[in-house]
């Protein structure tokens, strides 16, 4: 059975006519194929079919922050709890389990990592 | 019988803690009535200790009391309540080592057997590292044997679960995901490492929901732990495992995460104290992100004293973490002070909010009540307890939601079956992303990476992701102003006790109402401490509720002062699942 996502190359970009306005509106619905492709995870035909209306259903839940009236107030960003941006120098270190990492490399050839072929054709 | 000392001095550094000498003490509360108190020369070990309450109880056939209406209560005043408080197992241990009584390698032992003998029921343990965990011990009898009390560090001896969404080195890490079956990270979170510098022996790693999604262990790829209190009821989650391991005293403490309650809410389930701290308080370095601005390393203990050492030694600034913060790192322990130094209003001028939202419709009438009761129990111990409303707490769900599929999405990426974990081959790269991900990631996890993508594409964030950061304003503004009038906000954890398995597993908005109590407090960052106050009906003994304490921004010693009050003063009620009654 054919893996859906990956097959259909369409732009990641939105239509312009898609683009929703802030307040109660018209969203496009979720577009499962679409959405799996960016995610890169091939969905089977049959979990599309499961994970469809579920999905539908938790996005229309989210809908109704759509009602509330949010205007002016500022988006938080994260808790701010942590004062202050807390940086270490920029200075490299070297790692000093190098081993333990390319031990868990699936597919290893030294020194490198092996992948299949990343160009395909339209 | 509580035996924690006065105040030690606090130590110049949080990660060698200087432990008080804990020197038996006399009970002095009147009226003792159905638990003999062992002697006080002798302190005993933590599961001696249980088997004296647990064949007390057999003697004496006095029902315990489970939930009751706050007017059948005793309005006795604290001093001369007889309640059966936990003592601290890590406390326990260290005097076990330091007077010789028993070695490193006995304890280990006894928590192994009795693992194993739960452990087919339970399934708490993704991995369990028995021979490790002995040689450890071993290795520290021989230390003690050659250098004494030096060698005895503050964990020393501790056997600790750990979520297994935190990276332990030399021991495999899943975050209970099929797509990491076998992988070995190459360094141990920091949290871990601090813990394993302290002393303590990590006995294994414990089950959750994949990469924390979910609030059952029902998510997780390999298997579902259940309720001590019920095997044929979940534990809750994500931390599931870590609140049933430390629950069945299968080890003495454990690490948990908590995005949205995964650990005050399986803490509520199973029986057993749970800390969310601030965010930035713990190092999330190592563990494996799920939503990066929600994400906090949390614990679990039987006791409000065992969390509260945990905390000590796991918190700090880390310079591997950039939203860690540097904020003071108190000793947590230093103002639990034992049962017998309280006066008798020991919350004297300490304000207290419930919240009035966390009370209403959607909550099970005997949650309600457990927690009204323990309103009434801190009002007794001196503070004032008033309802107080929160004006944009239902909008939290949605916008939590939100969020941290957004972020999840992301994070989530970076398995692609590519650098480690389980790979698919393919003929080109894209697909092997895909056919990777689709064979190594479950049904929950899909779904929230596809709702993130969505909530994520062009064009749609202002709709979503931006109106959801709004909603995070509104809640952080709710939250101080409640915070700027009272000490401490209390709340359930969860609308329900633990329910049974797979009840939810059909519905994803049905489980996600459950987390309406938990998701606003990280949305704030704030602390939060879940105590077990009472019971439902349920099981064979009841089911557990437990009762949430939230604060300000770094306020873990107040929420650890007052749960522990409330903790040793709480009448008639024990929290020792009915399973351990044979050991």
């Amino acid at each position: 059975s054919t893996r859906w996502s990956l097959l259909r190359r369409r732009p990641l970009s939105s239509s312009p006519n898609a683009a929703p306005t802030v307040g109660p509106g018209p969203l496009e619905p979720p577009d499962l194929p679409r959405l799996a492709n960016s995610a890169r995870i091939s969905l089977s035909p049959q979990e599309a079919e499961e994970f469809a209306p579920k999905i539908q259903q938790v996005v229309d839940w989210f809908g109704q922050l759509q009602a509330v009236d949010l205007e002016s107030i500022e988006p938080s960003l994260r808790a701010d709890t942590a004062a202050g941006s807390s940086l270490r120098e920029d200075k490299a270190e070297p790692f000093a389990n190098r081993d333990a990492i390319i031990e868990a490399l699936p597919s290893y050839d030294d020194p490198y990592i092996k992948v299949p072929n990343a160009l395909t054709k339209e | 019988p509580s035996d924690h000392q006065s105040p030690p001095t606090q130590s110049p550094n949080p990660h060698t803690l200087s432990l008080p000498t804990s020197k038996p003490q006399t009970p002095t509360r009147t009226g003792v009535r159905r638990r003999t108190s062992p002697p006080a020369a002798a302190m005993p070990p933590p599961l001696q200790a249980h088997r004296m309450l647990l064949s007390h109880r057999r003697a004496s056939p006095i029902p315990r009391r489970r939930f009751t209406a706050v007017s059948s209560l005793s309005s006795a005043p604290a001093k001369t309540l007889a309640p059966g408080p936990p003592a601290s197992s890590i406390l326990s241990i260290r005097e076990s080592l330091l007077s010789g009584e028993r070695t490193a390698a006995d304890i280990t032992s006894e928590y192994l057997s009795r693992l194993r003998r739960t452990e087919p029921s339970l399934r708490s343990f993704i991995h369990v590292a028995a021979a490790a965990a002995e040689r450890e011990a071993e290795e520290l009898d021989r230390r003690i044997a050659s250098g004494g009390r030096d060698a005895v560090g503050p964990l020393a001896g501790v056997l600790v679960g750990v979520k297994d969404n935190l990276c332990t080195a030399s021991m495999p890490s899943t975050g209970g995901s099929r797509i990491l079956d076998g992988f070995q990270p190459a360094y141990d979170a920091t949290a871990v490492r601090r813990l394993r510098e302290a002393g303590a022996i990590v006995v294994g790693k414990t089950n959750l929901d994949e990469f924390g999604m979910g609030s059952t262990t029902e998510g997780s790829g390999f298997q579902v732990t259940t309720n001590p209190w019920d095997d044929s009821r979940v534990p809750g989650g994500s931390s599931g495992g870590s609140a049933s391991a430390v629950s069945a005293r299968q080890c003495v403490v454990s690490l948990g995460s908590d995005t949205g309650g995964s650990v005050r809410q399986p803490a509520s389930f199973c029986g057993v104290v749970g800390l969310k701290p601030t965010y930035g308080r713990v190092s999330r370095f190592g563990l494996m992100a799920y939503a990066s601005s929600l994400d906090v390393v949390g614990c679990f203990g039987s006791s409000v004293f065992d969390t509260a050492t945990i905390l000590s030694v796991i918190a700090g600034h880390d310079k591997m973490d950039s939203t860690s913060s540097s904020h003071d790192v108190p000793d947590y322990r230093s103002d639990l002070a034992s049962l017998s130094l309280l006066e008798s209003k020991p919350l004297n001028n300490v304000r207290i909010g419930i919240i009035q939202e966390t009370l209403g419709e959607g909550v099970d009438a005997g949650v309600i009540s457990s927690i009204r009761s323990a309103a009434s129990h801190l009002e007794q111990l001196g503070s004032v307890v008033e309802e107080v409303s929160m004006p944009s707490f239902s909008l939290g769900l949605p916008a939590y939601y939100i969020l941290a599929s957004s972020e999840a999405s992301s994070n989530l990426s970076r398995y692609d079956g590519i650098r480690y974990g389980q790979q698919v081959s393919a003929d080109d790269l894209n697909e092997m992303y895909g056919d990777s991900r689709a064979n190594g990631l479950g049904h929950e996890v899909k779904m929230r990476i596809l709702m993130g993508t969505y909530a994520l594409s062009a064009g749609y964030y202002d709709a979503y992701y931006k109106r959801a950061q709004q909603v995070r304003t509104l809640v952080k503004k709710s939250f101080e102003e409640a915070l700027g009038k009272y000490d401490i906000l209390i709340s359930p954890a969860a609308p329900s006790a633990a329910y049974k398995i797979g009840e939810k597993t059909n519905d994803p908005l049905a489980m996600y109402a459950g987390d309406i109590m938990t998701v606003n407090v990280n949305m704030a960052g704030l602390p939060a401490l879940v105590v077990p106050c009472g019971f439902v009906e349920g099981g064979s003994a009841g089911l557990p509720v437990g009762l949430q304490m939230i604060g300000s921004p770094f306020s873990e010693g107040k929420l650890l002062r007052v749960g522990h009050i409330f903790e040793q003063t709480l009448p008639d009620l024990s929290f020792v699942p009915p399973l351990l009654a044979d050991d």
